[in-house]
């Protein structure tokens, strides 16, 4: 066993021995990884804004409600009520990793400007608390929201297309109270707002929570909305309230667990992304397959040299082995170094995309490459360099030995 | 049994082995399946030959001395009949046992050198040692620089074949088949890709070890020069053997023609078959 070390070097030497040939296969597998990474890290990329942008538009990490809000709580709202501030709350603040609570007053009602009346579905929010939580809830005119603003309101960009309102403009807000009867409010606009949701955005408005508070005439909120300082801290931290919070009061949901189109979009793209891997395995396996399949056409006389002066069948199957595998881990290198710079470059540049299906505005797409999807990708290369160099190198260690050696002749 | 442990790539001795005998060709045909024609590459061939000789298979081409030589290196199998490397019986081996009796037992001198062309001289010869774990890395060096030097290559250690000409290929060739300390080295047709002078010289290096080393050498040729230099020979055609030699001073005596009993050379004398 102590002479395994020269398989690798002589692996290495057989393949610099036809560089052009052992340079086309490296550039296969190195294509392969490149095409993976930016294919992949675009994907990546794309998962990773959607969820930033569902956590902090509608769903922060966390939301804390009444146990079966989440389920039930359209149909009776005023029934799933929590305190305005209470011990749990402060307990939630304390907690490691969170960074913010908020609480989320949700209401629908009828809103009218002039002669025209429309329903929407309105949020009453803490403006000074969502600063973050609710970054990717852009304003494209006015103003944001202020804790004492007793007068504002954002509309979502398409609800304010639909009642024909723009900032300034004085609306009345009609909705239901807990006792049946109905309640109204006139407001300001301040601001139009759009998300990645443009059916949000179609139907949805915000005010301050006191505002809503008043036209619902009731007090404290459905939900406290919890922001991390990381969205990887999301499982630990519901983990941590859920032992803490009482389980008959509180309910502790994670927003992937809310997060459906994310979900969706996910899977769909995981199952692209499958297929890409598959045709990049296929164009590795086809490359170091034939370059191996050339080198032992090439090589019969060696190998029924090497086999007549007594090297076993086994370490001929090694040898070839080794080089399929050097080519693999080589293109692996190669394409994770010239795969990671060209994800940088393309990330500076841009990838400008149109909106998507259900999205209100287009963006700026970019690579992230993560450290397992560099994994994966490397992974890749060399396991499916191994597979490919199976067949070749188990042919030439099947090779008779007199038929082989006829090839110097 | 011999007393020696069983280990892969040393089959046990035949029981009926001559210890004065390298090799023992008993009654070995081979016969080649070409297309629907059976094609007869030996028929029913014996021959027994002693330790240290230097013995040259003669004949015309598809006489069936390369066919013989394989069979004698364990790189081909017979069709029938059984074959004895150092006392041992080495019918039915597995192709890893095969291999390890090669690496250990035999020598191998080809006709185009079979130089690996990315290994150095050094590393050539060095090449059929790294299969032999028991031998460490000193001893590993202090070997190939020796052969290298008995071959007359020791400055040309860091050499690739490509480098180097025609007889000093065939040189290291024979330095890599000497390397592991065989008791057998087997040369095929080791001058035909040479020119005259320079394959006389390699016979000569190749004599002069036999006669240093007493190991015992077997080439093929059809060169009638190159056949002058051994001591003993065998004579094939259509494969069979057709004449055995023994060269006294400058003249060969022939003890018999197409034998029908298996031939051996002993203590320098040419026998009838035993």
């Amino acid at each position: 066993m102590r002479f395994l070390w020269t398989i690798p070097w002589f692996a290495i030497r057989n393949l610099l021995r036809e560089p052009r040939r052992s340079a086309m296969a490296l550039a296969a597998v190195t294509f392969g990884i490149v095409a993976l990474m930016l294919a992949s890290g675009f994907i990546e990329w794309i998962y990773y804004d959607l969820r930033e942008s569902t956590i902090h538009s509608k769903l922060g990490h966390l939301t804390i409600a009444r146990p079966g809000y989440l389920e039930a709580g359209r149909a009776d709202p005023f029934a799933y009520l929590l305190p305005a501030d209470t011990a749990a709350l402060q307990r939630v603040r304390s907690t490691p990793h969170v960074r913010e609570v908020a609480p989320r007053l949700y209401f629908s009602g009828l809103v009218s400007h002039g002669e025209t009346t429309v329903s929407f579905v309105g949020e009453g929010v803490q403006p000074s608390l969502e600063t973050d939580l609710s970054r990717a809830v852009l304003i494209e005119q006015g103003a944001s929201l202020r804790d004492d603003d007793p007068k504002g309101v954002l509309f979502g960009a398409g609800l304010a297309q639909s009642l024909g309102v723009r900032v300034g403009d004085t609306v009345v807000l009609l909705a239901n109270t807990p006792s049946g009867g109905v309640n109204a409010v006139e407001l300001v606009v301040r601001g139009l707002f759009t998300t990645v949701s443009k059916a949000y955005d179609d139907s949805a408005l915000r005010v301050p929570i006191a505002i809503a508070q008043t036209l619902l005439r009731v007090q404290g909120a459905h939900a406290w909305i919890v922001l991390l300082d990381d969205t990887s801290n999301t499982d630990e931290v519901a983990k941590v309230l859920r032992q803490e919070l009482p389980h008959d009061r509180f309910e502790v949901t994670t927003w992937y667990a809310q997060a459906d189109f994310y979900r969706k979009t996910v899977s769909l793209f995981s199952k692209q992304v499958g297929v890409v891997r598959l045709i990049i395995a296929a164009i590795i396996v086809l490359s170091i397959s034939n370059t191996l399949t050339m080198a032992v056409l090439e090589r019969t006389g060696e190998i029924g040299t090497s086999m007549a002066l007594g090297v076993p069948r086994r370490r001929i199957l090694a040898q070839f082995m080794a080089e399929g595998t050097a080519l693999g881990l080589l293109g692996g290198v190669i394409g994770l170094v010239l795969g990671f710079l060209l994800a940088l470059a393309v990330s500076a540049i841009g990838i400008p995309m149109p909106p998507p299906p259900g999205m209100a505005h287009g963006y700026i797409g970019q690579v992230k490459v993560t450290p397992d999807l560099a994994a994966s990708a490397f992974v890749l290369a060399t396991v499916t360099a191994i597979v490919a160099s199976v067949y070749p190198a188990w042919r030439a260690s099947r090779l008779a030995i007199v038929d082989a050696l006829r090839h110097n002749r | 049994m011999t007393g020696e442990p069983a280990r892969a790539g040393r089959p046990t001795r035949a029981p009926d082995a001559d210890p004065r005998l390298a090799v023992s060709v008993q009654g070995v045909s081979k016969e080649y399946a070409l297309g629907e024609e059976r094609v007869v590459a030996l028929a029913n061939v014996s021959l027994n030959v002693d330790r240290g000789v230097f013995l040259a298979l003669a004949g015309p081409s598809g006489s069936g001395k390369s066919t013989l030589l394989n069979m004698i290196g364990c790189i081909d199998t017979p069709t029938r009949g059984r074959i004895v490397i150092n006392g041992r019986d080495v019918s039915g081996r597995t192709p890893d046992e095969l291999a390890a009796l090669r690496a250990r037992t035999i020598g191998f001198v080809f006709q185009t050198f079979n130089l690996f062309p990315v290994l150095t001289a050094y590393e050539n010869v060095e090449y059929p040692l790294q299969h032999l774990p028991e031998i460490g890395r000193r001893e590993r060096r202090e070997r190939v620089l020796h052969f290298l030097d008995v071959v007359g290559l020791a400055d040309y250690a860091r050499h690739r074949p490509n480098q180097l000409s025609g007889g000093q290929r065939q040189r290291v060739a024979i330095a890599r088949a000497l390397v592991a300390h065989p008791q057998l080295v087997l040369a095929d047709e080791p001058t035909a890709n040479l020119d005259h002078r320079t394959g006389r010289n390699i016979l000569r290096l190749m004599r002069r070890i036999n006669r240093a080393t007493k190991v015992t050498f077997i080439f093929s040729t059809h060169d009638p020069q190159v056949i002058r230099m051994a001591d003993r020979r065998v004579d094939l055609e259509d494969g069979e053997i057709v004449r055995l030699g023994v060269r006294a001073r400058k003249e060969w005596s022939y003890a018999f023609e197409r034998a029908a009993e298996p031939p051996a050379f002993a203590d320098g004398e040419t026998q009838p078959g035993r």
